[in-house]
């Protein structure tokens, strides 16, 4: 995030990037381990070389999980998940309450959307702010983000769970014919969750990094509109026309495919640069 | 992001030079000079970051589309389609009220504040900048109501826009930018922008929030009004003037909060106080205005429109066939006329009765959006007048056009042609509007004219007259020609295949009392269809009369055009096991349609 009058001054860049005096411009840098970097045994990397990763013996970093669980814990963003669900829960709480003075039952519509805000604050808890740091420590890089969806996933249930008890609670028990089945939209919620995740962990490796929820927030809700509003998908994910058990499929699908992004997505440990070098080494371009 | 990420420093933005050795005036003179030329540049930059912020342009593009699904392939009536264009300004404005308030919260977020703090330009200072800066937001509104005013346009719109209407877009968008601004300087993290947006959403995307004239009040009503079904604009209906005052209002009380929160001077602040209150007064005036009831001579003309349209409407004749529609409607006449003409050119002969063709207005009264404010007593009169209405009762020698359902073109428009053919085709061979209930009640079932050879004859009438495109009818069998599936109605305890025609359940027409075609009807029509045209009119025009016959098969119309009587594919046997989506209704457990008779 870089303040007008101070383009440039990215750590994460001068970190990685290194080369000061190149004059063609380079579009993306790769950061990782290669065999062809030669080992320096605790000396800093030379300028111009890309950071080294610690070498990591296969499934060590499971012995370390226990000591990691406080930390993550500690780093994981209650605040922006814990507000996100109780502001739809509090929409929906108001919504309620004027539907029991106006003899208007909510339904299940109203549910789905007073779950946006969840969905909004789910975007920000991939955020893993300290990336460059934690990508060079002896566990895995995407431990951390992938902690922070394990927390927060319970989080969402008892979210999900409170605001169908609301919905339930405005339906009058003398109702007309059946009332409409839960299953496929808790897992219509699960698809929209992992979209988001899938979203916020793709934004994350990008350049927008610093503004990963911001943009991984609208991304979802433009797919979750166009899964609602599109007719070729309409047919398959809405119901009806799709029938409950076909929207449940289809929705659980989404969610696995999103979540294997996500996990493709949080290994990966390229960091992208689409400013050129000599951008980055020229703040004679800026005044101060 | 390109708002809120950095951006090219501000040339002469520094803080004004001390004066050396001149008196104090000059000083502050000079001082404030500086200021506002700071202020000024800040809010350039601040503009042209809002003006290229690829939310903002996201917000643009969701914007146009929402506006495109909404016009769908109506007609567009201006009245209507000014208030729908602000829909696509809300979606609009969540984009900026999200973009201004990562911008605002730009210096407190990643712990920048000290760095900010260091620069000459103060926090309140700013924040006026990026209030100014919003202006940056004008030109993405400005781009949503132009373009989208072509194509109303270019559609051929009936009436003329409000400009009030459009600027309370523009107003919105701008308002929804202060909003942002004033929660970005308190709360920093993008997540309290994106709730803001939601909130702005929400309060605007469901029904619970307002009623009665209370719609008004939201930012922009999405759900609940009836103008798409004026025969024209309606005074107060929505209150413009007052919503765009209320705006206004909303948009300064965001920017006085915004500087609120920064201002660090205590007068500064008992100032702002002030123009906060007044800002709050004018903006529960303009909701006050906004509750205000529709005038009742307004109300009273309206009603009149729907219920007696002759008192109002402009009649024309052509061929026998009276077109009545509201002022306004008449480009609508060639579209109209088409159909009839083509049902009419192929007609052996015409009944005694005449044809009328009339718009009507499908309002629905009891509505308190339209009402609020009014005595029960006269609503109750109104609602007696409007049961009265000519497009409630069932007849054959009139065809009903709901004002706000023709379509523009394309498909939708051939559509509504086959429709009003299939409706005169009807009047033709004189098969009545039967039904068993009330079209407004829990029951209605129109008639079956089932093995009447007049049906085959009306379906005929009407494909010539339109010429749809042949896979289009076909597909009103719906899975009976493939074996996949059945629809039909029950009549006389046996289950009848039906055909649903092009445009069937689409409301070009009011369709109280049209019969129910069948699926036996449309065959026997298309193997017509396959006869050379002067051998099956032939045919018809020498025993019209017995062919309008109720009791005159299909197979004798068969029989005397020397063809064979096509097979309706019989209904699929229930399943020995339930299957899921699947229900099979016994003859003789469920509702029963008429049979279309005399």
């Amino acid at each position: 995030m870089n303040p007008p009058g101070a383009a440039g001054a990215q750590p994460e860049s001068s970190a990685t990037a290194g080369s000061t005096g190149e004059a063609k411009p380079a579009p993306e840098v790769l950061v990782t381990a290669s065999a062809n970097i030669p080992r320096t045994d605790g000396a800093p990397p030379a300028a111009g070389q890309p950071i080294p990763h610690a070498r990591r013996p296969c499934l060590s970093w499971l012995r370390a999980l226990p000591l990691l669980a406080r930390p993550i814990t500690r780093t994981m963003p209650w605040v922006t998940l814990i507000t996100g669900c109780l502001a739809g829960t509090a929409f929906l709480a108001v919504m309620a309450r004027v539907a029991g003075t106006s003899h208007s039952p909510l339904d299940l519509g109203t549910a789905r959307l007073a779950f946006l805000p969840a969905i909004a604050a789910l975007a920000f808890v991939l955020r893993a702010p300290f990336r460059p740091v934690t990508q060079v420590t002896p566990v895995p890089a995407w431990l951390a983000p992938a902690g922070h969806i394990a927390l927060a996933a319970p989080v969402l249930a008892v979210a999900c769970w409170a605001q169908l008890r609301i919905v339930a609670h405005t339906i009058p028990l003398r109702t007309l014919g059946h009332p409409p089945a839960i299953y496929p939209v808790i897992a219509q919620l699960t698809g929209w969750c992992a979209v988001t995740v899938a979203a916020a962990a793709c934004a994350d490796r990008s350049r927008y990094a610093d503004l990963g929820g911001a943009i991984a927030t609208p991304a979802s809700f433009a797919a979750i509109a166009l899964a609602w509003y599109a007719p070729v998908t309409s047919r398959f994910l809405i119901e009806p026309p799709a029938t409950a058990h076909a929207v449940t499929i289809a929705w659980y699908s989404i969610a696995t495919a999103g979540l294997a992004l996500s996990c493709a997505a949080m290994r990966d440990r390229w960091h992208r640069y689409t400013r050129s070098r000599h951008r980055l080494s020229s703040p004679q371009r800026n005044p101060p | 992001m390109t708002a809120t990420g950095g951006g090219p420093a501000v040339r002469g933005t520094g803080a004004a030079a001390p004066a050396g050795t001149g008196d104090r005036s000059r000083v502050t003179a000079r001082h404030r000079a500086g200021r506002l030329r700071t202020v000024l540049g800040l809010a350039r930059v601040e503009a042209s970051l809002l003006v290229r912020s690829l939310l903002v342009l996201a917000g643009l593009l969701a914007g146009g589309a929402v506006v495109w699904v909404i016009f769908g392939s109506v007609e567009p009536l201006w009245w209507n389609a000014a208030w729908r264009i602000g829909f696509g300004q809300l979606v609009l404005g969540m984009a900026v009220l999200v973009a201004a308030q990562l911008a605002a919260g730009r210096a407190r977020r990643d712990s920048m504040a000290d760095l900010y703090a260091s620069f000459p330009a103060t926090a309140c200072t700013r924040t006026v900048a990026h209030l100014a800066g919003l202006v940056g937001a004008a030109p993405a509104s400005l781009v949503l109501i132009g373009a989208t005013a072509v194509v109303v346009q270019v559609r051929g719109p009936i009436g003329a826009p409000s400009i009030t209407v459009l600027a309370g877009g523009l107003l919105l968008v701008i308002a929804a930018g202060a909003a942002g601004i004033a929660i970005g300087t308190r709360f920093p993290h993008p997540l309290a922008g994106v709730l803001g947006a939601l909130v702005l959403f929400l309060s605007s995307a469901t029904s619970h929030l307002g009623s009665g004239g209370g719609i008004w009040l939201l930012p922009w009503e999405w759900t609940q009004d009836q103008l798409g079904s004026l025969p024209g604009p309606l005074a107060g209906y929505p209150p413009a003037g007052a919503h765009v005052l209320e705006l206004a209002g909303i948009a300064v009380l965001a920017g006085i909060v915004a500087l609120t929160v920064t201002a660090g001077r205590a007068r500064a602040r008992g100032g702002l106080a002030t123009a906060g209150i007044l800002a709050l007064v004018v903006i529960c005036l303009a909701g006050a205005m906004q509750l205000r009831p529709i005038p009742t001579a307004e109300l009273n003309h309206l009603v009149r429109e729907a219920a007696d349209p002759a008192s109002v409407q402009r009649c024309t004749t052509a061929s026998h066939v009276r077109y009545c529609l509201y002022p306004g409607f008449g480009r609508d006449l060639p579209s109209v006329e088409a159909p009839v003409s083509g049902v009419l050119a192929h007609l052996p002969a015409r009944p005694d009765q005449p044809l009328t063709l009339r718009q009507v207005l499908s309002l629905y009264l009891p509505d308190s959006t339209l009402t609020h404010g009014h005595p029960e007593r006269q609503v109750s009169q109104w609602q007696a007048q409007m049961q009265r209405a000519p497009g409630n009762a069932a007849t054959a020698s009139a065809i009903y056009l709901p004002v706000g359902w023709w379509p523009a073109a394309g498909g939708r428009l051939a559509d509504a042609h086959f429709d009003v053919a299939l409706a005169a085709a009807e009047w033709a061979a004189r098969i009545p509007h039967q039904a068993t209930g009330n079209p407004n009640g829990p029951v209605f079932l129109p008639c079956v004219p089932l093995d009447q050879a007049r049906e085959a004859i009306a379906i005929w009438l009407a494909i010539l007259a339109t010429r749809p495109p042949a896979g289009e009818l076909q597909d009103g069998l719906g899975g009976l020609g493939t074996g996949r599936g059945f629809q039909g109605v029950e009549v006389r305890n046996t289950m009848v295949p039906t055909w649903a025609y092009p445009g069937w359940g689409a409301s070009y027409i009011t369709s109280a009392g049209a019969p129910q075609t069948t699926a036996a009807g449309y065959l026997l029509a298309s193997a017509m269809l396959r006869l050379p045209e002067q051998k099956a009119a032939r045919v018809l025009k020498s025993a019209w009369p017995t062919w309008l016959n109720w009791h005159t098969t299909d197979a004798q119309l068969a029989a005397a055009l020397g063809i064979r009587m096509p097979s309706v594919p019989a209904p699929p046997a229930p399943f020995r096991t339930p299957r899921p989506g699947v229900t099979f209704v016994q003859p003789g457990s469920g509702p029963q349609n008429p049979l279309c008779t005399a």
